[in-house]
């Protein structure tokens, strides 16, 4: 008879039995997906994918940091106020200006079961300088002169002048100065991207491409082995995927949130929300170079023309403070008045914008890109921008590779940008604004701003230093190269039974998995 | 006979290579043409002019983009596929996706099987029951089915069925390579989120298809023949309807692999369709090309085997 012998009766139970097969196989595979045991931490990479290597000289994504931090240690790193402190490092001084030198721990064993030496230090932060290393944090180093060690247990760090900033480069953040054992990475070479051996807490166990990270406890760490065996750090691309994990018992921690949830988490009794303002700066850049930007009243009128408040409500949904400088709260000199630049005054605007030898239905496109929120902060900007001046500023979508490709090339006239993770002053005025900065992408030159530029990087007192970069801050509002909108919360979820979890402002990850556990 | 079906053969075979050779020119210059850098991604903004210098010759993007496009097509002839520039850095292309296709053609197979199984179900009723209370049911809901996004149809079915009722985790995949019962538990969701929408297509074409022939002149005179109701069904109304159906399904076949994008971001399944997008956005260049070829073969391959089906269902078509 014919091959398909399907009647309404048979095809029925078909269906019925594809439904059901599923939930028969349901207890046994859910053996494998939620081992919640004491000993498993299921911390998720949320919001990323992409991770190349584990390397800290070449790290340049975030994820890549998650892991590093777990995996290796710094000399020095951020307490819980935002203060230095030490870390492989017993204690540090500035000798004098230019000399910077730290005692070192005594028997802090690397996972490979060799002892950290001052050689290790030396050659670690050497590596980050030399071209072949192709380190994108070379430039973060460039002040230092010589490293010296003069027993196994000192090194002394020499810069060309004294330069402030060289402190808060050598924490465990971003800057890949975590310390590497010199004898492993010669015998690993390339290798060593995969197979990280440092001193940190956690031991690199699996890293499956897309998929995710394992990790296994260090017995020997020098503070102690911590109370999580193993931490398996699945990536998870999508934010909200990251949010119904969580919901659904799938994972204990979340690197990031979706800002849209966290008005109704905060209220939710089975999830624990870590949120404050974080380390980054949410701004519309613009092009110095190209008219109109090239006229200040031009800028600053549009600088004047939007409310922050606003767009932070709809923009991020009220998850993160409206700008008062370019440096975030964490950083910025306390207790100051939101300077008249950056307040929301449509009458100052228009006035401004008087004063401008362009007038105000000038071409201008501004480009936007990414994700919902990034897109909606130019979004937010054009409608009321254009509604108060009478502007005719107009929207160019793109994605950030290409967004940031045409802000290079300088071929832009303002584009929405960000930078987050920035822990120094100087990484803020200096990197984004100063004559040389890497990310200058506005033409900004000012030989004041430089000076005070100068004086911020060779002032060791914080608190001097400080003032210095306010006083820097507001010449640079003056000028207005790129204006300031706001800086965003940053957030972790957590199941509520796991303590000891301490937030940073610059997203810390990783460095916390050893003080955590299950209460 | 065997002679033109073998010609039939070379013939096809020919075709689907300059196919696939014409996918892969227009999505390698396509690429190209779009603004953005690789080594942004790999070496981070920071990185110094002579790095990236380096980085491009190392891997040939210095070179005229001629001259990169044959490079590739020869290193693909010999089943070179290259190496990750961005999102994995060093890693073989072929090991990513031989890693990767498993399950996405886990997923996109199982998603195949429910919309199948739903819609003969479905279709098969409505048809029966034309007007009636069912008919009237089946068809509304494909009609809904339809114009839902798959990812909208994913998240409603994570908060019912996984966050609300429990019975499936609400993200993660097993492969099926580990363990077949936990790859269709922990698939079943994105396999149904994929097949809704399809499903819903496929009741309609299979309804339509099959009230069409149970007028047709040959099921009257079966009818008058004297066969019982169901021998008539099956071997008349059925067979023919299913022609159009399979032809559908085969058609389908895309936007199955374009709904497995989106699903496996959603879900967190470790399949083509998300390594694509990581590289769209790094701008490795050759983890695209690997992947479009994948699935411009994918979709050449279902033609062959859906024009297969129906001529086996109608000789008339040979």
């Amino acid at each position: 008879m014919n091959p398909i012998t399907f009647n309404r009766r048979q095809a029925l139970s078909l269906v019925a039995a594809a439904a059901t097969l599923p939930m028969s196989f349901r207890a046994q595979a859910q053996s494998t997906t939620s081992q919640s045991s004491a000993s498993l931490l299921r911390a998720a990479i949320t919001g990323y994918t992409v991770i190349n290597t584990f390397d800290p000289a070449k790290v340049t994504q975030l994820p890549e940091s998650y892991v590093v931090w777990a995996v290796f240690n710094a000399l020095v790193k951020f307490n819980q106020k935002m203060e230095i402190v030490p870390d492989l490092a017993e204690s540090y001084s500035f000798i004098d200006p230019t000399t910077l030198e730290f005692k070192l721990r005594k028997g802090v064993k690397f996972h490979d079961g060799s002892e950290l030496t001052s050689d290790d230090v030396k050659f670690s932060l050497e590596r980050v300088l030399d071209e072949k290393t192709a380190s994108p944090n070379r430039a973060k180093l460039s002040s230092i002169k010589t490293i010296e060690t003069p027993d196994a247990h000192t090194v002394r760090i020499i810069t060309h002048a004294p330069f402030a900033p060289l402190l808060t480069y050598l924490a465990n953040t971003r800057t890949g100065t975590q310390i590497v054992p010199r004898k492993a990475v010669e015998r690993l070479g390339d290798k060593f991207d995969f197979h990280p051996v440092g001193t940190g807490a956690y031991v690199l166990k699996e890293w499956k491409t897309g998929s995710g990270v394992k990790l296994e406890a260090f017995p020997d760490y020098f503070d102690g082995a911590p109370a999580f065996q193993t931490v398996s750090m699945p990536l998870i691309g999508e934010e909200s995927s990251g949010l119904t994990a969580l919901q659904g018992g799938q994972i204990d921690l979340t690197s990031t949130a979706p800002f849209a949830s966290i008005p109704n988490l905060v209220k939710d009794p089975k999830i624990k929300v870590y949120k404050q303002t974080g380390l980054n700066v949410r701004y519309i850049g613009l092009n110095g170079r190209k008219a109109p930007f090239d006229d200040p009243h031009f800028r600053r009128a549009l600088a004047m023309a939007f409310d922050r408040q606003a767009m932070v409500r709809s923009v991020v949904f009220g998850e993160g403070s409206p700008a008062t400088g370019l440096l975030p709260p964490a950083i910025a000199k306390p207790g100051q008045p939101v300077p008249p630049s950056l307040t929301f005054n449509p009458a100052a605007a228009k006035a401004e914008l008087a004063k401008a030898k362009y007038p105000a239905d000038t071409e201008i496109k501004l480009l936007i890109w990414g994700p919902t929120w990034w897109r909606k902060i130019g979004e937010f900007f054009v409608i009321q921008v254009n509604q108060v001046l009478g502007t005719k500023i107009q929207i160019e979508a793109g994605e950030s590779n290409a967004v940031f490709s045409r802000l290079r090339s300088g071929d832009y006239q303002a584009a929405v940008w960000g930078w987050l993770g920035f822990i120094d002053a100087d990484e803020y005025l200096g990197d984004l604004l100063g004559k040389d900065g890497s990310r200058n992408f506005h033409g900004y030159n000012n030989p004041t701003f430089e000076a005070l530029l100068e004086k911020g990087r060779s002032e060791v007192d914080p608190v001097v230093r400080r003032d210095v970069y306010h006083e820097a801050e507001l010449l640079m509002l003056e000028d207005m190269p790129l204006i300031p909108c706001f800086n965003s919360n940053v957030h972790n979820l957590s199941i509520p039974a796991l303590k000891g979890f301490t937030q940073l402002p610059y997203s810390n990850y990783g460095d916390q998995f050893a003080k955590l556990q299950l209460g | 006979m065997a002679f033109a079906l073998l010609r039939h053969a070379v013939m096809r075979s020919a075709g689907v290579m300059i196919l696939a050779l014409m996918g892969a020119a227009v999505v390698f210059f396509a690429m190209r043409a779009a603004p953005g850098d690789p080594a942004l991604t790999a070496l981070g903004e920071g990185a110094s002019t002579e790095t990236i210098a380096a980085f491009r010759a190392r891997w040939n993007l210095d070179e005229p983009l001629i001259v990169q496009f044959g490079l590739w097509v020869a290193n693909a002839l010999r089943g070179d596929f290259g190496q990750s520039l961005s999102i994995a850095s060093g890693t073989d292309v072929y090991t990513l996706l031989a890693d990767r296709l498993p399950n996405t053609l886990f997923i996109g197979v199982y998603a195949i099987i429910l919309a199948v199984l739903i819609s003969l179900v479905a279709g098969t009723a409505a048809a029966l029951n034309r007007g009636g209370i069912i008919d009237t049911v089946a068809t509304s809901i494909a009609a809904a089915g339809i114009s839902m996004p798959d990812f909208w149809i994913g998240y409603v079915l994570i908060y019912a069925f996984a966050l609300g009722l429990g019975w499936f985790p609400a993200y993660g995949f097993i492969s099926p390579v580990e363990s077949l019962g936990g790859s269709l538990l922990s698939g079943f969701l994105p396999a149904l989120a994929i097949a809704a929408p399809m499903a819903a297509s496929f009741t309609r074409i299979l309804r339509s298809a099959l009230i069409d022939n149970a007028h047709r002149d040959h099921v009257r005179v079966a009818r008058s023949l004297g066969h019982g109701p169901s021998f008539i069904f099956l071997h008349h109304v059925l067979r023919n309807a299913l022609i159009p159906f399979v032809t559908v399904i085969g058609l389908q076949v895309r936007y199955l692999l374009g709904g497995t994008v989106v699903i496996e971001r959603i879900f967190g399944i470790n399949g083509v369709g998300s390594l694509m997008i990581d590289a769209a956005f790094g701008r490795d260049y050759p983890i695209i090309q690997a992947c479009a070829l994948t699935f411009l073969l994918i979709v050449l391959l279902v033609n062959i085997v859906v024009d297969l089906i129906c001529t086996m269902l109608n000789p008339r078509m040979r």
